[in-house]
């Protein structure tokens, strides 16, 4: 009996096992009109895989795509608190719905781990998430958990001097 | 090798490697190159959002190729709900002057003809098509990735070059 499309596409596929490999093998290798039909199913496959995307097309998608996630997702985590411009809304005193909040701190003060001492910060010193901490806090919560107010509430308290600057894209006007 | 999918390092080698594979997935899903790569950028920011922990890259790799092959696969529904409208005015003459293929069939076929036909494909026959020929996944793999059965992936993957045969001859002719 000679072998059918659907046999001859899996042993194609590599996916036949034996004994039927075998099987189709030896079938192959006596029967012309099986034969040919395999090598057509052969370049039918082939056919098919050479109309394949291109690498080129492939390598530009890929580097746009790293770039936005680079700027996106890689920076979201990273970016440390005081370097980050905060969206906060202030309708209490501004006319637009929105501006950036830059906030200075006069000095920075982190706990070391061990001694649980507070240390001043000086400028060799890195700081990260990992090394900055809020004085009060006890848990591992890095400065990141805490909102804006809470922040220059705990360094207020302890007597740091916190220089809010606001920047808007239009300017600020201050209800009369 | 455990990984999690928001380390950046890990993501890194992932995207390496499995950035090529879902590119491919997801244009042969919707021959639209620029689609393509919104979808694979979805895919890839939705890996790294979630931070999920993978046993193995290949693990991670199905993960990815499943979204791709879902959003492509939506992408495509929802352009042609988008087109229905339009083709309907149209009222497509049908061009089926089929002939039986007797003479000897070379298939040297261009490899836009060979895009049109697999882009014709019933979406059952498109996506195991395309995940055997483009993404390079055995029938095992398939299956994974389609939670169908591997004797329903064997079907479906003759079934698909049936009418690759089929479509292409009827081009041909
Ligand atoms: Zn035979």
């Amino acid at each position: 009996m000679c072998l059918d499309d659907q046999i001859l596409n899996t042993y194609l596929d590599g996916e036949l096992a034996e004994p039927f490999k075998s099987q189709v093998e030896e079938h192959l290798g006596y029967c012309n009109a099986c034969r040919e039909r395999y090598q057509k199913l052969q370049n039918l496959k082939k056919t098919i895989d050479d109309a394949v995307l291109s690498d080129e097309d492939i390598a530009s998608r890929q580097e746009n795509v790293m770039k936005m996630i680079e700027n996106t997702c890689f920076k979201r985590k990273k970016i440390p608190f005081f370097k980050r411009q905060l969206r906060i809304n202030l309708p209490a005193f501004a006319t637009v719905a929105a501006a950036f909040v830059f906030v200075f701190v006069g000095s920075i003060v982190y706990i070391n781990k061990e001694s649980n001492a507070f240390i001043p910060a000086n400028v060799d010193n890195p700081i990260d998430e990992s090394n900055v901490n809020l004085v009060n806090e006890k848990s591992q919560k890095t400065i990141d958990d805490y909102s804006l107010e809470e922040i220059i509430n705990s360094l207020d308290k302890r007597g740091y001097t916190v220089d809010l600057k606001l920047k808007s894209v239009e300017p600020v006007k201050f209800e009369e | 090798m455990e990984m999690r999918s928001g380390d950046e390092a890990a993501f890194r080698q992932v995207y390496e490697q499995v950035f090529p594979v879902i590119m491919k997935v997801a244009f042969h899903v919707t021959y639209n190159l620029d689609v393509s790569e919104d979808i694979c950028q979805d895919a890839f920011v939705r890996f790294f959002d979630k931070n999920m922990v993978f046993e193995t890259l290949d693990d991670a790799k199905f993960w990815l190729i499943r979204v791709t092959k879902n959003l492509a696969i939506n992408q495509i529904k929802r352009k042609a709900r988008e087109t229905a409208s339009l083709e309907k005015l149209k009222q497509v003459t049908p061009t089926s002057s089929y002939k039986d293929g007797a003479s000897e069939l070379l298939f040297q076929e261009s490899t836009e003809s060979v895009r049109k036909a697999v882009a014709q494909l019933p979406e059952k026959y498109k996506t195991v098509i395309v995940l055997k020929e483009y993404a390079g996944l055995d029938y095992q793999q398939i299956s994974k990735v389609l939670s169908i059965s591997e004797s329903n992936v064997k079907v479906r993957v003759h079934r698909a070059r049936k009418e690759l045969e089929a479509i292409l001859r009827r081009e041909d002719s």
